[in-house]
């Protein structure tokens, strides 16, 4: 296999694990997200369903994490292929960099945010990791 | 009908016929029928007549299919509209030309690979039930090119490999008596190769003898997917790229 | 003997951009495809919510009205609707490529698509109890 073809396969295996999370793990957060709570329909929580789980709740932002990455991920490479086959064979190369970038922004940004909100267990893994 | 005469003009047109119908006649008799005693021009592909040569292709009514398998009952009432098959530069009437189709049958090897040639007086390669089932299926091709005219990946990219190339490959590597792996992987996992494939599964429908190419393309990414992080971790692919040689 | 004259061939036809509306596979193929949009597009509004929840506190009412508009309720409508069909669809695909096997029974698509949906449903609900359920 050519190093390109050998990280391609390497990339479609991670998005075929994207497409088992976006399968079985996004469409509880877009319901309970963007529908049940502006709605008020069940379940009905206290506050909005985003910050009530991830901030400071490692497991939540961990859950949040591997559904919007992964899903992300899946997304946009598929994505970017369709748009190859609607007409824009000539300019895919473009396109998948863009896809690329975009999943790239939007996972690092995800995770820096995530960490910001759980300055619990930030602490606790500098702590193990000892004293600089 | 399609109609391309390049002796007589440079443009493909349509020329309408008519054929008597019986309940058993299929697409196929009503092209001899027009050969025989209405048009002596007619150019198109046909040998056995009962669905194992795959020489008969052509695109009825927008789909790929046997003509010597489709009867014209099942169209009973509408309009009878037979090109030839799609994604093939055309030749003449319904014969396209198939060379690139052949280069790629080619390409992959399909043969027995060993690494070593068993001397014959140690008999035969034994195969069990259970083995030869893993790949008999894939083994049913009769390069009827019906799948690559389905296809809009092919259609869109000449160069991509193919659904049945890729499932004669995979018929090959699921094959137990070969060795052949290491040959045929970099041909599949070329980035021309199986990663073309969106996984429409056109050519699945349109397969007359039930191969299932899809099935075999994403059973072959599988394979390089699984392939892709061990070659990865290959001491001598990490001595490669790891700073001073890994030392 | 005569001499052998070369003809032009016809070159393969252009595929247009409108090429999946010819027939009703493809069709359906590409809106399966286009699910696609819809999830990138919500992951990439989820990731903007997280990062106004962190950065900018105070403007993070705005957002959550911002999810009340009736226009982001349709389009979320839309994308559960679309990532439920792109579901349905993986798992009718993943069991033909990968059937579930069990103590020599092998599932075929229609019952890999009917155990994952149960699946989708349990862990849904699991998620639900775990995160959202009296809080």
């Amino acid at each position: 296999m050519s190093a390109a073809a050998r990280l391609h396969a390497l990339l479609w295996g991670v998005f075929s694990l994207g497409g088992f999370i976006a399968a079985f793990l996004l469409p509880v957060l877009i319901y309970v997200n963007n529908i049940a709570y502006p709605l008020g329909l069940w379940p009905v929580t206290s506050r909005d369903p985003t910050s009530l789980i991830v901030t400071d709740q490692i497991i939540g932002s961990l859950f949040v994490f591997v559904t919007v990455a992964g899903s992300l991920f899946h997304g946009v490479f598929r994505f970017t292929a369709t748009l190859g086959e609607l007409g824009l064979k000539d300019h895919v190369e473009r396109i998948v960099s863009v896809g690329y970038a975009v999943i790239a922004v939007g996972i690092l940004a995800l995770l820096y945010y995530l960490l910001t909100l759980n300055p619990g267990f930030v602490n606790m893994v500098l702590h193990l990791l000892g004293p600089r | 009908m399609a109609r391309y005469r390049p002796e007589k003009g440079p443009k493909q047109y349509w020329q309408e016929y008519k054929v008597p119908y019986r309940r058993d006649t299929v697409v196929l008799d009503a092209l001899n029928q027009v050969k025989a005693e209405q048009d002596g021009t007619l150019a198109y592909r046909w040998s056995c007549r009962m669905g194992v040569c795959g020489s008969c292709g052509a695109n009825i009514n927008g789909v790929p299919r046997l003509t010597c398998e489709t009867f014209l009952h099942d169209f009973k009432g509408q309009e009878l509209v037979i090109e030839p098959l799609a994604n093939f530069p055309v030749v003449k009437d319904l014969v396209v030309n198939f060379e690139d189709f052949m280069e790629k049958l080619v390409r992959v090897k399909p043969w027995i690979i060993r690494e070593r040639e068993s001397p014959v007086e140690e008999g035969e390669y034994k195969q069990s039930a259970a083995e030869l089932e893993r790949y008999s299926q894939y083994s049913s091709c009769i390069n009827c090119m019906l799948c690559y005219a389905a296809c809009p990946v092919y259609g869109l990219n000449e160069e991509w490999l193919g659904p049945a190339a890729t499932a004669l490959a995979y018929r090959y590597i699921e094959d137990s008596r070969d060795q052949g792996k290491k040959v045929r992987f970099p041909i599949v996992h070329d980035m021309k190769g199986i990663w073309e494939c969106t996984l429409v599964g056109e050519c699945s429908v349109v397969c007359p003898k039930g191969v299932d190419p899809m099935l075999a393309i994403q059973k072959t990414k599988i394979l390089g997917a699984m392939e892709a992080p061990k070659s990865i971790l290959n001491p001598q692919t990490l001595k490669a790229i790891l700073p001073r040689g890994g030392q | 003997m005569s001499q052998k004259k070369e003809y032009p061939e016809l070159p393969r036809k252009k595929l247009g951009p409108g090429w999946w509306l010819g027939n009703r596979h493809y069709t359906v193929y590409m809106v399966r495809e286009l699910t696609s949009f819809f999830v990138a597009v919500f992951c990439i509004l989820y990731i903007y919510q997280v990062v106004v929840l962190a950065s900018a506190p105070g403007s993070y009412s705005q957002y959550l009205d911002l999810l009340r508009n009736p226009v982001m309720i349709g389009f979320s409508v839309v994308a559960l609707g679309f990532t439920l069909f792109h579901a349905f669809t993986w798992f009718f695909l993943i069991g033909k490529v990968q059937p579930l096997k069990f103590w020599g029974w092998t599932s075929t698509p229609v019952q890999s698509l009917i155990i994952n949906t149960v699946l989708l449903v349990a862990i849904s609900l699991v998620i639900i109890d775990l995160f959202f359920m009296g809080r």
